[in-house]
């Protein structure tokens, strides 16, 4: 202490203690880096919401192969009818020029976890403080026996939106009179759990009116699904004798499929189909897997945060997680991306963290005018997301409040694009 | 008659002052950054530009907010979307949103 002042030890202590205070990545002059993979309901959410509320403070990249972004959900809606093609597609133009999110076209191809760098198509490398996958999923195309990648243009799965939902519609419209339509659903757990029984309606809805002497049967891997009841009042109602639902236990588990016979063997029978959807088994997107932040198929996460439990500077959003209680959905994924971008822009500004709060909500139509809803907020336990309270429509209610269900799906639809894409 | 109508002016004036003095029970404990975290989780459903479906909320009074909050948390308003999150919310919280939509440009 003898050559120190006693001035000059204070400035020292001060910037000592301001040092220790500061999280490690902002003691330089650089700006904390954030990059999302992945520019869906979790990816560009999280990537708006860190940009928007650190008011530049973050430099956040986002990296989608996609110019255009098809959303899934409405995907069904386009395959009805009731959507043009142009009208579930969104631009990233504002993400950058409203909020200065450096968007980047191109494929995540590894991450170098203890570099923290991301290595993208080009060759290039991005490198990060956080990092954000929210890479949706993969399609298991070896779940089912006989599919393929190139089966899927035969038996689309069209479970990514985009062109290969034109190429079921398109088949569906096509169909020979009087033709059978076959749907394989996805074992759980998947992407949107009510979608292929929406996407059975929207094909009956058409079927109805173009080609009424067709047959709809779905053969299922499960025994039950999500609003079942509602789908299947739904279905005799709109649809008398149209659609024929096979579960597990009944044709005894689908043995193979034949995209060249279009047929599909299960233990019970085979069915020959003119137009087949086959959606198999799902894993979370290949970045996650080789960020090694995966456990199984899933990345398993921290609730109050959506970190990964295998890596705190890591987050997985969405689909790709094991969200618990929280359905695959692009509500979900909307949801877990703000409780994430909270707690990020938290850890690398030092601005506050609220506690974790979720919700999601699927909509579905049935019909015209007939909207079905399910609904849940969830909190952060533990160990998993727990449900707090949820809700159902009811088989019982009548036709106003349907379409009035509908309308509000078309009011979350330009809701959920807004605070996607804006 | 002009002396009771008179009477009932001022009465009425001091009866608003009062309550302008007073701070709204509905509001207390607001936190404006709480309520803008919250927001997110309307921000999925409302949007400013248009009522289409659901209705816009940018810039309602707050105790315009905070009142239809808890007459869904209360199941006294129809709509299991609005009863479930409403339902979730406490009075900071409700207080906290309140404040922070009623910021919002219209």
């Amino acid at each position: 202490m003898n050559n120190l002042s006693r001035r000059s030890f204070v400035s020292f202590a001060l910037a000592s203690t301001s040092l220790l205070a500061m999280p490690a990545i902002s003691t330089g002059s650089a700006r904390p880096k954030v990059v999302v993979v992945g520019g869906g309901a979790g990816g560009a959410t999280a990537a708006r919401y860190i940009a928007k509320d650190s008011k530049g403070a973050i430099d956040v990249t986002l990296i989608e192969a996609s110019k255009h972004y098809y959303t899934c959900f409405y995907s069904n809606l386009y395959l009805g009818g009731f959507r043009d093609y142009d009208s579930i597609g969104h631009s990233y133009d504002n993400l950058s020029a409203n909020h200065g999110v450096n968007v980047v076209h191109d494929w995540a191809i590894s991450v170098d976890s203890s570099a923290r760098k991301v290595r993208l198509g080009s060759g290039a490398t991005v490198s990060y403080d956080r990092l954000v996958l929210s890479p949706g999923i993969d399609i298991k195309y070896d779940s089912i026996d006989g599919y393929s990648v190139e089966a899927q243009t035969k038996m689309p799965h069209a479970w990514k939106s985009g062109t290969q939902v034109k190429v079921l519609r398109d088949q569906v419209l096509n169909m020979p009179k009087g033709g059978t339509f076959a749907m394989v659903p996805p074992p759980n757990p998947y992407r949107c759990p009510p979608g292929p029984y929406e996407r059975i309606s929207m094909v009956a809805h058409i079927l109805k009116e173009k080609n009424p002497t067709a047959k709809i049967v779905v053969i299922d891997p499960k025994n039950k699904f999500s609003k079942q009841g509602l789908f299947m009042a739904g279905w005799e109602k709109h649809y008398p004798g149209m659609v024929e639902w096979i579960d597990n236990d009944t044709h005894g588990g689908i043995k193979n499929v034949n995209p060249e016979t279009m047929e599909i063997e299960t233990d019970l029978d085979t069915f020959k189909a003119d137009v087949a959807c086959v959606v198999p088994a799902q894993r979370a997107g290949a970045i996650a897997m080789n960020a090694g932040v995966t456990d199984g198929d899933w990345s398993p996460i921290v609730p109050a945060s959506m970190q990964t439990k295998a890596d705190g500077n890591i987050y997985v959003l969405g689909d790709a997680s094991v969200a618990s209680a929280m359905p695959k959905s692009g509500f979900s994924a909307n949801s877990q991306a703000k409780v994430a971008a909270n707690h990020i822009r938290g850890e690398l500004t030092d601005s506050r963290v609220f506690p974790a709060k979720f919700s999601n909500t699927c909509w579905s139509l049935v019909a015209t005018n007939d909207g079905i809803k399910v609904g849940a907020n969830y909190k952060a336990g533990e160990e998993k997301i727990e449900v707090v309270d949820k809700f159902v429509s009811k088989t019982d209610e009548g036709n106003a409040k349907r379409k009035k269900t509908y309308e509000e799906s078309i009011g979350w639809y330009n809701g959920i694009t807004t605070d996607m894409f804006s | 008659m002009v002396n009771i109508v008179f009477k009932f002016f001022i009465a009425i004036s001091c009866l608003l002052i009062f309550r302008g003095l007073l701070a709204e029970p509905l509001l207390d404990g607001a936190d404006f950054d709480y309520g803008e975290y919250l927001s997110g989780q309307c921000l999925t459903c409302h949007r400013n530009s248009s009522d289409e479906g659901i209705p816009a909320i940018n810039g309602a009074e707050a105790l315009y907010i905070a009142k239809k909050l808890i007459l869904y948390k209360n199941k006294e308003l129809e709509n299991e979307v609005m009863q479930l999150v409403a339902g979730a919310l406490d009075e900071e919280q409700i207080a906290s949103l309140a404040i922070y939509f009623n910021s919002l440009e219209k």
